[in-house]
């Protein structure tokens, strides 16, 4: 198996912070990484930099086999980003057709991608032909989804997926995301919902204040039987001295 | 090239429908031309009076609202990605950034050409009505300079939205824009007579503004005079493609230094 994402010893400071500080993440073919950390600890920083958005201060950054800087790498990669925020005068569709068309694809496949992609991600028909500025923000983030997937991507990059979607979206987009993987894809995604991060990935890292705290496949995590996700995220953030945790773990 | 193309297209798409479906822009400078059409009815200075006259301003609208237009569509290509952060998704796209501005410029520049069409149709219309031929050349000649007029304005207000906030942007290019549209054709007299600083200031600014008065033929098309030289048109449109470049390298190197 082929690494989809490598990154090692990166280093990205803002000013003074350090938001990245001496990570090293990796990301086998097929592979579902949920990457895990408290506020700041600088998730979306990373994944900014596995995107070629960010260009790290020191290390390395492979993704798909290349700089991700370099846009011909970034036709494998879907984003979705933390916050969503699409053209609000475009509708779902249109939204869709842009993005297809930013990634190459032709008229007739974005028409057919639009339709399945919509009806995957359960956007209400009526919704269809609405200006995005009346979207609620669960559609929004369902826009998000369909729009990461619109050009059949190797390499899923979800900032936060499951903010704003209801139980039974959370339920249809694990689902879509267990279908893309069965069919070869890889995942990385980021996630304060530990609940929802431990029915889908197969491999997690930690990571506390630009650092990675743990990192392991998921199966190590079910033989021990009471240790679930969030049991392992707080000792694995009190462990590397975090106070907050400590108490918690009480 | 296939995908390059491709993502021109989607962005001038973006553009457009930016453009149309805010609707306010065009809408209001193509009611106001309309609203001439009665007054043009009425002729309350006798025949020729009311043609001239009406002419007259009609084309000033259009100029105003057109160049209105073109700075505004150039303003607002870049700030609200950034704002909304959809500027995001779009680099994770696989193209560049310098893709991105010409797409975004192409897009702005053809929706501000659109627009200023639209006006020209009508005031063709009006024309043609009053029997005073419907599309003689010095009116296509008028349009193409115009066009040329827009394309700086654009480059000129985008360039600008990559360096300093929207209000002074807008502030900027509409006193650069009008400014030298109504008076720098004068600024050489001007200096001649004025005090040493004064003069220094005002050579500058003519040696380095762009020259949008060098595009302006509504004289000519409200009186029906003569066409001007091939010659001199080409040097005029030679002029635009060079300011137009020229601003636009700045905005690339804006845009590739910008953190995002
Ligand atoms: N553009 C920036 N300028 C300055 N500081 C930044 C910038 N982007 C991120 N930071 C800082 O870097 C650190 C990491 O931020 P990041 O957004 O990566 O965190 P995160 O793990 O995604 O957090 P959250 O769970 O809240 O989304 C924070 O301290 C943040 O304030
Ligand atoms: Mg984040």
């Amino acid at each position: 198996m082929s690494k989809i994402i490598e990154l090692k010893d990166v280093v990205k400071s803002f000013g003074g912070t350090r938001a990245v500080d001496g990570l090293s993440l990796s990301l086998e073919e097929g592979g579902v990484l949920g990457f895990l950390g408290t506020n700041g600890a600088g998730k979306t920083t990373t994944i900014k930099m596995i995107l070629g958005l960010l260009s790290p201060d020191e290390g390395t950054v492979s993704v798909l086999g290349g700089n991700p800087a370099d846009p011909s790498v970034r036709a494998g990669l879907g984003y979705l980003p933390e916050a969503a925020y699409y053209y609000p005068l475009l509708d779902a569709p249109e939204v869709l057709a842009f993005y297809g068309r930013m990634s190459g694809m032709d008229e007739s496949t974005i028409a057919e991608r639009t339709e399945d992609l919509l009806e995957d991600v359960g956007l209400a028909h009526d919704a269809w032909n609405r200006p995005l500025k009346t979207y609620s923000k669960g559609m929004l983030q369902r826009v998000g989804i369909a729009q990461a997937l619109v050009h059949n991507p190797k390499l899923l990059v979800l900032d936060e997926p499951f903010t704003g979607l209801d139980p039974l979206a959370r339920r249809r987009f694990r689902q879509l995301i267990m279908r893309y993987r069965d069919a070869g894809g890889s995942v990385i995604f980021s996630s304060h919902d530990l609940s929802e991060a431990e029915l889908i990935c197969d491999s997690v890292a930690i990571l506390r204040r630009g650092r990675i705290v743990f990192s392991g496949a998921r199966n190590d995590l079910a033989g021990d039987a009471s240790v679930n996700l969030e049991r392992l995220f707080l000792s694995k953030l009190a462990e590397s001295g975090d106070e907050e945790a400590k108490e918690a773990l009480k | 090239m296939r995908l390059f193309l491709r993502q021109l297209g989607a962005l001038v798409r973006l553009s457009f429908l930016d453009l149309y479906r805010r609707k306010d822009l065009v809408t209001v400078g193509a009611l106001a031309l309309a609203l001439l059409v009665p007054l043009a009815a009425l002729r309350p200075f006798g025949v020729a009076g009311a043609d001239r006259y009406v002419g007259e301003v009609a084309m000033g609208l259009i100029w105003l609202f057109s160049l209105v237009i073109a700075i505004a569509l150039g303003a607002r290509q870049f700030p609200p990605e950034f704002e909304s952060r959809t500027i995001y998704p779009l680099l994770a796209r696989p193209v560049g950034r310098s893709t991105v501005l010409l797409g975004k410029y192409l897009g702005a520049f053809l929706a501000a050409v659109s627009a200023t069409a639209l006006f020209y149709v009508l005031f063709a219309v009006y024309r043609g009505s009053t029997g005073s031929g419907w599309f003689p050349s010095v009116l296509w000649q008028g349009f193409v300079l115009h066009v040329c007029a827009l394309a700086v304005a654009v480059a000129l207000s985008m360039t600008l939205s990559l360096a300093v906030t929207m209000s002074a942007n807008l502030a900027f290019s509409a006193i650069a824009v009008f400014g030298m549209f109504i008076w720098g054709g004068r600024l050489p007299e001007l200096a001649v007579n004025s005090p040493l600083p004064a003069k220094i200031a005002l050579d500058v600014v003519y040696a380095i503004a762009p020259h949008f008065e060098f595009f302006d033929l509504r004289q000519r098309i409200v009186h029906s005079w003569d066409c001007v030289g091939v010659g001199v048109m080409l040097v005029v449109v030679a002029y635009a493609v060079l300011c137009s470049a020229a601003l636009l390298s700045i905005a690339a190197l804006l845009f590739r230094k910008r953190k995002v």
